[in-house]
């Protein structure tokens, strides 16, 4: 188990996800894409971004950007929120759906193609929560 | 044990303390001085829910169950409350509870106290940051004052990991949401409480309720300023319905407002006020001029600021659904609308459903009437009965006698009042209405008489009774007087509601839809929920599909149910319509039935198409009824079904299905 938001989440995460999530069965081979801004990092208070692709349901591209925002990216959805908020998804406290509906974390892109992927996306956010347990305070 | 302590010490004034509160429903009606007897002091002092009646019966079953431990608040709640009476009068009023019992038990156990037992709330980093916010009073940790908030913000059943914090001003909620941000602690707004309570014993708890964090009770910005020059009102967030109307009235102006305690901020916010004024009145964004909002980063933002984006705008198809507001909404600006002088209340009796609607819809599209209506037997029966048994015997009554199924429900000036009469024939005038209200506990007897059988085998009993030969018996007949409807009340408040029956106001049909105090009574000692929507005018077999719908659903889940109100909109282009189930919240298999109700009736709306359902609804008040209304979705495919239902476990994890 790795720390949430480092670079050993990113390769764990990467590893995990590749094989244990099937492409058809499980990502019902969707292209799509998004950057997960997370607002409020702790302990100083900073911003750090991550960026997810998937390619036919495999996963082509996982990156980590802390601080700095990620320009040469063009996803599909931008979700901003709060670091409590993301830990809240990753810790399985709050579905993605909830923290959508109930405005937790911002949606910048169609909701409504959101939420046809919520299925798969849910199907990621397990994965990744697999591999982290260690959150900041 | 401090809990066993009280259960041998006052043991039967407990458990009929608790029967007491498990019959509450948050209604809100102890917040506001609807009767004229001033207002619960305790709770304008102190603020925190748990010094209101209403609180006092949520925190009396979290005492007893040992789900709260004693703290040094609870001393200070039990001393604040001077047994005055006033709340038994409000509550009785609204639901026949008796509050004061409550107070009264909650008394007994902090007087059987061991004090040494008694804690003392640690006060932690994040009280303190809120505390430096508003002041050392109006933010608290203390696990007795936020058990009071369980089921009007808190789902049932989760830990009590929460903070209070009242606000004064929009600049302390900004700084709160502000600070909130900087910590990572979820937060959400609360006014009346009253929507989130409908949901608590559903499947919806925790997608509208807040599952831990900090809760901003608005409570405490009570700014209201009326401008008769430019028939406009500021409103702060801590002013209920009730509150602004009265104050309107002052200046013979009228507001639209929600039921009478709901916040008219926070009602903005969810539905955009949803009245049966609406057609002459408007909706959704029709009902303000300016709003002063705080967003979830915190930043203050106004209506009329120059720079700011299009703030009316918002996707209108099925899967746009919110369940919290995008803002809080901490003042705003309300138009008001003049009372004129020759306003009447009528109402029209019909035996089915279909001519009342093509009545309502005719008198909508031509702008006939301020206030516009069908009700069902049902809601006329809850609002204007004094109790739950006198409405449910009123029911039989209208159902089974004098086939009165709906009545057209009509608040009109003078010239409106004959074309009403030209549509529909003839009407029962409000000297009628005053006696069906003060003769409702008459009427409701004479189920099983012989009057009522000889009644029903008229050709047209309705006709017969409200414009025929038998209309003369019926006004004599119900010994319709204060004296006689105060008699149903506990004996020592007889004399109060013999007062109050009195007043004019309380038998004035333009009185009480403006006021709006008898929604209440729909959720008296149960619960009431009351999905629906929008849906176009134009295609009444459709409309009447949809209703159809919702009964058979009822039927299904072996609820009581019915119709609710079916009101128009945009001169007659749409209507709105709240299709009606009660249940006993505290009856788990109930709210299990009540919860796949809810689910099934969205799922068969949005696949019937054209319609705009209540989840949709939701947070959508402060956008234009342009945006919201059109076009309306049409019906789901089987993919987008397929979605909805992949949406509905991704929010509420493993639930029944239907």
């Amino acid at each position: 188990m790795v720390k949430f938001l480092s670079e050993e989440w990113i390769e764990y995460g990467k590893r995990y996800i590749r094989s244990n999530l099937d492409p058809t069965k499980d990502l019902g081979n969707l292209t799509t894409s998004l950057i997960g801004v997370i607002e409020h990092v702790p302990p100083q208070d900073t911003t750090t971004n991550f960026y997810l692709e998937l390619q036919n349901g495999q996963l082509s591209d996982f990156i980590l950007s802390p601080g700095e925002t990620i320009t040469e990216k063009n996803p599909v959805f931008v979700i901003t929120g709060t670091y409590g908020a993301f830990r809240d998804i990753f810790e399985g406290k709050v579905g993605t759906a909830m923290a959508i509906l109930k405005n937790r974390i911002k949606l910048k892109g169609s909701k409504l193609e959101a939420l046809k992927i919520i299925k798969q996306l849910d199907g990621l956010i397990d994965a990744l929560r697999k591999v982290t347990d260690e959150f900041e305070e | 044990m401090t809990h066993h302590n009280l259960m041998t010490v006052k043991k039967t004034d407990m458990n009929t303390a608790v029967a007491i509160a498990k019959k509450g429903t948050h209604c809100g009606m102890c917040r506001i001085d609807f009767l004229g007897t001033g207002l619960c002091p305790s709770g304008r002092k102190h603020g925190f829910l748990a010094y209101w009646p209403q609180g006092r019966m949520e925190l009396i079953k979290h005492l007893h169950d040992g789900t709260v431990q004693p703290t040094e608040k609870l001393i200070e709640i039990a001393e604040s409350c001077s047994l005055c009476g006033i709340c038994d009068k409000q509550c009785n009023f609204a639901t026949q509870l008796r509050p004061e019992k409550v107070a009264q038990a909650i008394k007994d156990y902090v007087a059987s106290l061991d004090k040494r037992t008694i804690q003392k709330v640690k006060e932690d980093a994040i009280i303190t940051g809120l505390r430096q916010i508003v002041g050392e009073k109006w933010a608290t940790n203390d696990p007795v004052i936020i058990s009071s908030y369980v089921r009007s913000i808190i789902p049932p059943n989760v830990p009590l990991d929460f903070y209070v914090v009242m606000p004064e001003t929009t600049d302390q909620v900004s700084r709160i949401v502000h600070f909130a941000n900087t910590h990572n602690i979820p937060f959400l707004p609360r006014s009346g409480g009253t929507a989130l309570s409908v949901a608590s014993p559903t499947v919806l708890a925790n997608a509208t309720n807040l599952e831990r964090g900090i809760i901003i009770d608005l409570l405490r910005l009570k700014k209201l300023e009326i401008h008769p020059e430019s028939s406009t009102a500021v409103v702060g967030a801590g002013v209920t319905s009730f509150e602004l109307q009265k104050e309107t009235y002052n200046h013979h102006l009228r507001a639209n407002v929600a039921e009478a305690g709901a916040h008219v901020c926070a009602n903005i916010a969810t539905t955009g006020i949803v009245t049966t004024w609406g057609n002459a009145y408007g909706c959704f964004a029709d009902n303000f001029i300016d709003l002063v909002l705080v967003d979830n980063d915190g930043v203050i933002k106004t209506h009329h600021d120059l720079e700011i984006t299009n703030p009316y705008s918002v996707d209108n198809g099925f899967a746009n659904i919110s369940l919290s507001p995008p803002y809080i909404i901490t003042e705003t600006t309300v138009k008001l609308y003049p009372v004129f002088a020759d306003e009447e209340a009528v109402m029209v009796p019909f035996d089915n459903l279909k001519d009342a609607l093509d009545a309502v819809l005719e008198l909508g599209q031509r702008g006939v009437g301020l206030s516009l209506a069908v009700l069902s037997y049902k809601y006329l029966a809850e609002f204007i009965c004094p109790t739950r048994q006198i409405a449910t015997d009123f029911e039989d009554v209208c159902k089974n006698y004098l086939k009165l199924r709906y009545v057209l429900d009509v608040v009109c000036k003078k010239e409106d009042k004959k074309i009403v009469e030209d549509v529909v024939g003839y009407t029962i005038n409000q000297s009628m209405l005053r006696t069906l209200i003060l003769g409702s506990p008459k009427l409701a007897s004479l189920k099983n008489s012989e009057f009522m059988k000889i009644l029903s085998e008229e050709k047209d009993p309705l006709r017969a009774i409200f414009a025929g030969p038998m209309k003369k018996h019926l006004e004599q007949g119900l010994d319709a007087t204060p004296e006689n409807i105060a008699k149903v009340y506990d004996a020592d408040l007889q004399e109060f509601f013999k007062k109050i029956y009195s007043k004019p106001e309380f038998t004035n049909v333009v009185w009480l839809h403006a006021f709006r105090i008898l929604p209440s009574r729909l959720m008296r000692q149960r619960m009431a929920m009351g999905p629906g929507g929008a849906i176009w005018a134009g295609d009444k077999a459709h409309i009447l599909k949809w209703i159809k719908m919702f009964a058979d659903v009822g039927d299904k889940y072996q609820l009581e149910h019915a119709l609710g109100f079916i009101s128009p909109l945009d001169n007659g282009k749409f209507i709105y319509i709240e299709y009606d189930y009660f249940y006993d919240h505290n009856d788990t298999n109930a709210a299990g039935r009540i919860s796949k109700t809810l689910l099934e009736t969205t799922e068969q709306s949005l696949v019937l198409g054209n319609v705009f359902t209540l989840i949709n609804y939701l947070f959508k008040g402060i956008y234009r009824k342009e945006h919201v209304l059109y076009p309306l979705p049409k019906g789901l495919t089987t993919e987008e079904d397929a979605i909805f239902r992949d949406v509905l476990h991704s929010l509420l994890g493993d639930y029944e299905e239907w």
